[in-house]
């Protein structure tokens, strides 16, 4: 692959749910296996229902919690086993946009002070240098300079989740993790940050990965598609394919499931039936077994093996050839 | 029986606070045949959560009152009746089911004991039938255990199971309207899929009236057979869900379905309103649209539009769609 800004090969993760000096532990396993690669400049998106490991999966690699097993390759630095010391570079490189903007900005400090902050961290610049950059950057993010002296909670969800974005931006990031960036905005609001990210993309050629569990935004935006369920990515590809073709039956119903805003196309769907298992007690072989339509013995017996089934699309599922 | 279950006439709702008057709901008109299944969809701040909770008459606790228009519900007007009045109504003739079932759920009551509690309450059955009941409820919205889960806390139920139980306990004394405020937005997509089938047969078994209050357009356009869309307190398009999809009139809804990201068309660049929803305090004069609009004339700014009657099945408040030859009913 030409320029990959991220490589992740076997990610693991597993949390202790219970236990400690005197009692057996317990772990759940939130990430099992995930591999994927993104190239510079494109987008790559994780969809997946909750629980399936989609947000454990971004956090680990900007390091805000440490793998339990795997390689973190960032712009051809390994990450997964950095020092805390060596981290600060990497958060220069990759910067986060999180799904509740009332949550994630200080509602004491400024909005040049907010915006300007990872610049007081990562560089040595003024103070004078410092605002000016977080002016350009509100203008970059369709805000102004009138808005620099205000504080958050002056701000709709709309302009708060731009404030978000121009403070990832401002390092200058070959990586932004979106975790769910539109998912509490209104759609006539949500248009405008996904045109947002897109028009940014072209401009810095960042690139994005993308968690998300609405599939018409994850379509719009993005080149590839992982689809994730309890942990494990089951189908991985350009998006084109894993929309018109998709191949595992999980992401056929996933897709199957989206209400489309059009009621000529009303169609009967493959509803699923039964909900995700509980990720402390997964089931055995694959673990979509018990809720798949053709599952059969095999799946309830051996974990299928991802399996390239042509240039653009790899699939774990005992039935794909 | 009147043709409609429900009707709501230019209902007004405000809020006091620091002694002023605050009006969010500014003349909401709709109504509901039985067995039609209404959205009623808009943005945050548009007044649909309100105007569901204005039907069920659920103040208690805030400042909210209705300070103008008539609830006729099965040719009863809810705004004259007395709170004990509306009491027998509410959970048996109407029921709502709400977004969030973790908060709406009493967490240290059983699921059976909640369940029941209605069902006494109403159909006055005695206590093993009103727990027979509570089975068959449970059974009939898909949960398979029904037995074991009437012992069960909300807690030990996952969301999609949860919001299973509040479907059940609405309909546990056969309403002839459900109210549903945003029922699938806290929960996956699967799961979704599979409440929006129950809904549906629900609705097709009991010929239950649905107002489905949501802000997904791509639900609206699954389940509906009418809309109507609210914005800033105020019913500005309803229209059958076929008409309102093909031919958007109002230039709020047109915005609105443009903004959808659809799978399938390759839009580089998705359509979106500019600006946000005004806040209450601070309503422009005229149309409460116009700052956004990008079709706004002079009196837009000036005077509030008329309803405008388009066709027998929809209509529209927008000065665009007024014209000397067409009837305004202002």
């Amino acid at each position: 692959m030409p320029n990959s800004i991220l490589k992740v090969e076997n990610l693991k993760k597993s949390f202790q749910i219970a236990g400690g000096l005197f009692q057996k532990k317990q772990y759940v396993n939130a990430v099992i296996d995930v591999s994927f690669e993104i190239e510079e400049g494109t987008t790559f998106s994780l969809v997946g229902e909750s629980g399936c490991g989609k947000s454990t999966t971004g956090r680990l690699i900007t390091r805000l919690i440490a793998p339990t097993n795997g390689s973190i390759v960032v712009d051809g630095k390994e990450v997964a086993t950095a020092k805390p010391s060596e981290l600060r570079h990497l958060r220069q490189t990759v910067q986060m946009i999180f799904q509740d903007p009332y949550a994630s900005l200080n509602p004491r400090m400024k909005v040049k002070e907010l915006v300007g902050e990872p610049l007081e961290i990562h560089t040595k610049l003024s103070k004078v240098e410092r605002e000016k950059l977080v002016l350009e950057m509100l203008e970059v993010v369709g805000l102004n300079a009138e808005h620099a002296d205000r504080y958050a909670h002056e701000f709709s969800g709309g302009q708060r989740q731009r404030l978000g974005i121009a403070r990832a931006l401002i390092t200058k990031p070959k990586l932004i993790i979106a975790d769910e960036p539109v998912s509490a905005l209104d759609v006539s609001i949500q248009s405008q940050i996904l045109n947002l990210l897109k028009q940014l993309q072209q401009e810095y050629k960042i690139s994005y990965l993308f968690i998300s569990h609405d599939l018409s935004v994850v379509e719009h935006i993005s080149h590839y598609i992982g689809v994730m369920y309890l942990g494990s990515i089951v189908e991985i590809g350009r998006k084109e394919t894993i929309f018109n073709e998709p191949k595992h039956p999980y992401t056929q119903a996933l897709i199957a499931s989206v209400p489309i805003a059009d009621p000529t196309l009303r169609k009967k769907k493959i509803v699923l039936t039964g909900d995700i298992p509980n990720p402390k007690n997964p089931p055995s072989g694959c673990t979509f077994h018990t809720r798949c339509p053709f599952a059969s013995d095999i799946c309830k017996q051996a974990i299928p093996e991802m399996r390239k089934i042509n240039e653009e699309q790899s699939v774990a599922c005992h039935f794909v050839n | 029986m009147p043709e409609h279950v429900l009707r709501v006439s230019d209902l007004e709702t405000s809020f006091t606070r620091d002694n002023k008057e605050i009006k969010i709901l500014r003349g909401v008109n709709f109504s509901i045949r039985k067995g039609e299944i209404v959205g009623l969809v808009g943005e945050s701040g548009s007044g649909k959560s309100l105007t569901s909770l204005s039907i069920m008459q659920l103040f208690h606790g805030t400042t909210g009152k209705i300070v103008n228009g008539t609830i006729h519900f099965n040719g009863h007007d809810l705004t004259k009746m007395s709170e004990s009045e509306i009491r027998k109504i509410r959970g048996k003739q109407m029921a709502m089911i709400f977004q969030e079932p973790m908060t709406s759920l009493n967490p240290v009551l059983k699921i059976g004991k909640q369940l029941m509690e209605a069902i006494e309450m109403h159909l006055k059955l005695p206590k093993n039938e009103s727990k027979h009941h509570a089975i068959q409820m449970l059974k009939s919205v898909g949960i398979g255990r029904a037995e074991e889960i009437i012992y069960e806390y909300p807690h030990q139920l996952s969301g999609g199971m949860r919001q299973r139980v509040m479907i059940a306990m609405a309909m546990a004394c056969h309403p002839n309207l459900l109210i549903a405020d945003e029922p699938t937005t806290a929960l996956d997509v699967t799961i979704q899929a599979q409440i929006l089938e129950l809904m549906k047969k629900l609705k097709e078994e009991n010929e239950t009236a649905i107002l489905l209050i949501t802000h997904d357009l791509g639900v609206v356009a699954e389940m509906c057979d009418r809309v109507v869309v609210m914005y800033a307190g105020q019913v500005v398009e309803e229209a059958d869900v076929f008409e309102l999809f093909a031919s958007p009139k109002h230039p709020y809804t047109k915005g609105l379905i443009a903004s959808v990201p659809k799978i399938g068309d390759n839009k580089e660049v998705l359509d979106s309103i500019n600006g946000q929803v005004p806040s209450p305090q601070n309503m422009p004069n005229g149309c409460k649209f116009a700052p956004r609009c990008n079709q706004a004339m002079s009196i837009c700014h000036q005077e509030s539009p008329p309803t405008v009657k388009i066709s027998a099945t929809r209509q529209c408040s927008c000065w665009l769609y007024v014209k000397k030859d067409v009837e305004v009913n202002a």
